[in-house]
């Protein structure tokens, strides 16, 4: 089924199609080869879970080319029509290497300059070109030199618009509901007996109804942790458990939405009572960081000028050995997830510490405190939107820790 | 008896299918199909094109060459298409080993597949000489 691309969360998909082009037109580049997810994401509209490509040519419609089984299932989510959503099935002809280098050829009958997505990523999911499908294009399209564009589409997706990022502002108001519903399923003692996956249970069931298609995360859908694994060394990733919720421990609940394929994404702590004196100094510790970090975060900074800000308020408080010193991570549309900005760091495919923030990005705020040896830890997620002087926190669920009795 | 592909082949199979084939049986389908004969006994190159308007049989042609433009196109060498039309080999399968190769939206055809089934046995029960 379509999402109504309409009014708040309307986006120009043919302008998106349009700049690609314009863009594709200043590189010299024939047709546009995406295989990413975030790429098919951006342009379609429409999740593609299994092996997907996209192919833009210079001029007119892109056409998107997926496994058969769930060809028409993304056509009928997609903007686009059928003669532009494909599947490929392993028969003659009609395998992904065939059909798009058929449409290639026929595109570029005398050769010409094919823009790939060669890279490599954190993140599983993304969908760089592995190396058979690249020697595979190539035999295939013997007349045609292939360059590495993925540029393109990472330049054009920074700046969000306004569609998407009222997408965003709904996932972040579905994620809400979800925390919503935790506190209530959790306060008054409710908390007895539940494992950490009946909460991410409780949260998904109650995002569902106010719209969420899915738990979008890749890191097992709504991440839960509670005792020690609150406090792993580092630990920005909890797939949800068996582990039983215990009293005396913290809570840790990271829940995601998806709206108009927007994420969703906040996390909100808890210490199941009684609480210990240490362990509230632990909690002030970590919302006083993430007050200061939100209020700090504005055009013209970057990651590690907020850093070096944030992690020298923590030394001064004395709590430095517990932060992971990053403050954030990408985020746009399903599939553009972990880097921020371009890929033009020090490091390839990581993100740029000097990265220079500009108005309309939307990122992260992921803050990750963690002490093992007492097995407590704290997480914040929250998407914002980076403004001139300030940013808008997407989520409005309150900032705290709070006690369970 | 009539040969493969030739004029009186091809005036029996265009009798047959309006005969047995209806509109309502043929989901009121308006697509085209032409199957390319490759490394034909003679040498050459031959055709095998359908059209359908509505579900009713349009146009059935066969001869030399490639043929019209399509909807769909299979290609593959003569003996794979004589081994299926006298039923020694399945056009699926044929499909599957690469033996054949098809041209045109997939997920369209997966539509048609039961359809082209019910041509392709109506055509084999024309006693045929390959």
């Amino acid at each position: 089924m379509k999402f109504e691309n309409t009014g708040l969360y309307y986006i120009d998909y043919p302008a998106r199609i349009k700049a690609v082009q314009a863009e594709m037109a200043k590189q010299n580049i024939d047709v546009y080869l995406g295989s990413r997810l975030r790429t098919t994401s951006w342009c379609t509209d429409a999740f593609f879970p299994w092996r997907s490509f996209i192919v833009i040519p210079s001029e007119g419609m892109p056409t998107a080319f997926t496994f058969v089984i769930d060809a028409a299932r993304a056509l009928d989510d997609s903007w686009l029509d059928e003669d532009h959503v494909m599947g490929f099935a392993p028969m003659g002809g009609q395998d992904q290497i065939t059909q798009i280098s058929d449409m290639i050829n026929e595109l570029l009958p005398n050769g010409g300059r094919v823009g790939v997505e060669a890279g490599m990523s954190n993140y599983l999911p993304e969908g760089y070109l592995t190396y058979f499908e690249y020697n595979a294009f190539k035999e295939a399209m013997p007349e045609c030199e292939f360059v590495n564009a993925h540029e393109i589409i990472d330049r054009l997706q920074m700046i969000k618009d306004i569609g998407t990022i009222n997408r965003f502002r709904e996932a972040s108001r579905i994620v809400d509901v979800g925390h919503e519903a935790v506190l209530a399923a959790i306060k008054n003692g409710g908390w007895k007996g539940m494992t950490e996956t009946v909460v991410a249970g409780i949260a998904a069931l109650a995002m569902r109804k106010a719209g969420s298609v899915w738990e979008w995360s890749f890191t097992g859908g709504n991440e839960i942790a509670c005792g020690y694994r609150t406090g792993l060394a580092g630990g920005a990733c909890t797939p949800p458990t068996g582990k039983e919720i215990v009293a005396g421990e913290p809570l840790m609940v990271d829940i995601h939405a998806l709206y108009g394929l927007a994420c969703g994404d906040h996390t909100h702590n808890y210490l199941i009572g009684p609480a210990t004196e240490r362990q509230l100094w632990h909690a002030k510790n970590f919302v006083d960081i993430v007050d200061l970090t939100l209020k700090t975060y504005r055009a013209g900074i970057s990651p590690s000028s907020l850093a070096e800000e944030m992690m020298a308020f923590a030394e001064e408080r004395g709590f430095a050995d517990f932060m992971v010193p990053g403050f954030e991570h990408g985020i746009g549309m399903l599939g553009d997830e972990w880097r921020i900005g371009r890929h033009d760091g020090p490091f390839p495919y990581w993100t740029d510490p000097d990265h220079c923030y500009q108005e309309n990005e939307v990122l992260i705020c992921a803050m990750q405190y963690a002490c093992p040896e007492e097995d407590i830890g704290f997480r914040y997620e929250n998407p914002i939107l980076i403004k001139k002087d300030c940013c808008e926190y997407m989520s409005k669920f309150p900032l705290a820790v709070e006690v369970i009795d | 008896m009539v040969k493969y592909l030739s004029e009186e082949w091809r005036a029996e199979v265009e009798k047959r299918l309006r005969e047995q084939l209806d509109p309502e049986k043929m989901n009121k389908i308006t697509s085209s199909m032409n199957s390319r004969y490759l490394n034909c006994p003679d040498g050459g190159k031959k055709h095998f094109f359908v059209g359908f308007s509505n579900g009713n049989v349009d146009k059935v042609l066969a001869g030399d060459g490639d043929g019209p433009t399509a909807e769909f196109c299979i290609s593959g060498d003569y003996e794979t298409f004589a081994k299926i039309s006298r039923a020694e080999l399945g056009s699926q399968k044929a499909l599957m080993g690469g033996m054949l190769k098809l041209k045109g939206n997939m997920v369209k055809a997966l539509k048609l597949a039961s359809l082209s089934d019910r041509i392709n046995k109506i055509i084999a029960t024309i006693e045929t000489e390959f």
